[in-house]
């Protein structure tokens, strides 16, 4: 099957590069508070939203994911004191050059979200995979032609 | 013989008579009239091979990295663009300063080889694009110098604005336009690695993509891993990137790497202020620090 024409039951894919102190317990959060969010996304832990180098993000797409988020601690709430002020450096960069090459903008984004933003994480997952859906499936820099 | 060719092989000459360096690197004329390669002289009688002409492209301060393990020190031609590499190797822990003897040469700005060859010997032939947007011809570091001084402030002051033109000009298509124009790009690519051979802020010790076992790249040679490598390689070089514009001329498919690295240099310069790679060898590099008050997109 092609990946340019819509597969029938087609779902997006998310992939969430989730920091292990404040992302991913905010993540959790929403679960214990039973908050209903999209299941288009897995969620990856990284000890650190500075873990995550830009080539994860574009073998993400190369393998087959419909939009990539990055999320972090608030700057100023890195468990090792600056990692998200790297990260934002790097992702302001990448999200540019990403665009730059013809990527659309909603599928790759990065987000704040600490440890008692079980809404937020809600929130800005449900909008994502929303922005995808109607999107599509992605097919650029896809590696399966 | 040019008066610069002249002044390059005394002072060469006397470099390697007085045993001040062991090795010095310059550039020789190739096969064909529009090529010098670079050259390595280690005995005085070799140094008439040294030239110097409109076609020394290639940018000698990379191979300060290859001989860096080298007994005695290696003398060095550097023009603007070759000594801001230096400057960034050195930034870099990669070169020991007290190694090198560097000979600076003002440059005029380079011809265009591949309208060379086109035009052929007796033409009027066009600079090179990288000397038209050249802001740095003069040699920001030396110890020795040929040309006048005078020539230098001149120079120095006539300082253009960098030129973003064609980056904005790609900017402002369509994101399947964009697309669709960097995907033919890259289809040309044959991953050669030309590219990052003569790049000189490429001076990683093993790079990502010859670590075959880790599996950072495939070997396939198709769209996708080729634009997973021309994105990789743009942001290795992010805020380390001097503009020389080997990676163009050394590409055999002719692929406007450039346009990748400006709009990085562009980036930087808007979003975390102006920055230009290889000048000051005191501040810090864009990516390897922050600052609090960075733009805030993320919230």
């Amino acid at each position: 099957m092609s990946i340019t024409e819509m597969p029938q039951n087609w779902e997006p894919k998310i992939l969430v590069f989730a920091c292990n102190w404040c992302t991913y317990a905010g993540a959790d959060l929403a679960g214990l508070s039973r908050l209903q969010y999209p299941p288009n996304i897995r969620i990856l832990r990284v000890p650190c939203s500075g873990r995550v180098n830009p080539q994860f993000v574009i073998r993400a797409f190369q393998r087959g994911i419909d939009g990539v988020l990055v999320a972090g601690c608030h700057p100023g709430d890195c468990h090792y004191v600056s990692g998200n002020y790297f990260t934002r450096r790097r992702y302001l960069l990448m999200q540019r050059l990403l665009q730059y090459v013809g990527i659309d903008p909603e599928r790759f984004q990065a987000r704040w979200i600490s440890g008692s933003e079980g809404p937020k994480f809600q929130q800005v997952v449900t909008q994502i995979t929303e922005e995808i859906r109607a999107m599509g499936p992605n097919r650029k820099l896809r590696d399966a032609q | 013989m040019s008066e610069m060719t002249k002044k390059m092989q005394e002072i060469a000459r006397e470099i390697l008579e007085k045993g001040e360096a062991q090795v010095v690197i310059g550039w020789e004329k190739g096969t064909f009239w529009y090529l010098s390669p670079p050259a390595f002289i280690d005995k005085p009688e070799d140094v008439q091979r040294l030239v110097w002409d409109d076609f020394c492209h290639n940018n000698l301060s990379k191979y300060l990295v290859d001989l860096k393990n080298h007994e005695g020190k290696t003398a060095v031609f550097v023009k603007g663009c070759d000594s801001r590499a230096f400057n960034r190797l050195l930034q870099d822990k990669q070169i020991d300063r007290e190694k090198v003897i560097l000979i600076g040469i003002p440059c005029p700005g380079l011809l265009d080889q591949d309208k060379a060859k086109e035009l052929g010997k007796n033409s009027e032939l066009p600079k090179a694009q990288k000397c038209l947007e050249c802001q740095y011809p003069n040699p920001l570091v030396y110890d020795y110098y040929l040309g006048d001084k005078e020539a230098l402030n001149e120079v120095a002051a006539t300082k253009e604005a960098a030129d973003y033109s064609d980056v904005a000009a790609i900017e402002a298509m369509s994101p399947d336009e964009r697309y669709d124009f960097w995907t033919r790009q890259y289809d040309r690519c044959i991953r050669c690695y030309a590219c990052r051979n003569v790049c000189p802020a490429c001076s990683c010790r093993e790079c990502v993509f010859d670590q075959t076992r880790v599996g950072w790249i495939g070997k396939a040679n198709n769209s996708s891993e080729n634009q997973f490598f021309a994105l990789t390689r743009a942001m290795h070089v992010a805020g380390r990137c001097i503009e020389c514009g080997e990676c163009e001329r050394a590409c055999p498919m002719d692929i406007p790497i450039m346009l990748l690295n400006k709009k990085l240099v562009k980036d930087i310069n808007e979003l975390f202020g102006e920055y230009d790679a290889g000048v000051d060898i005191e501040g810090k590099l864009p990516l390897g620090h922050f600052d609090k008050n960075d733009p805030e997109e993320f919230m």
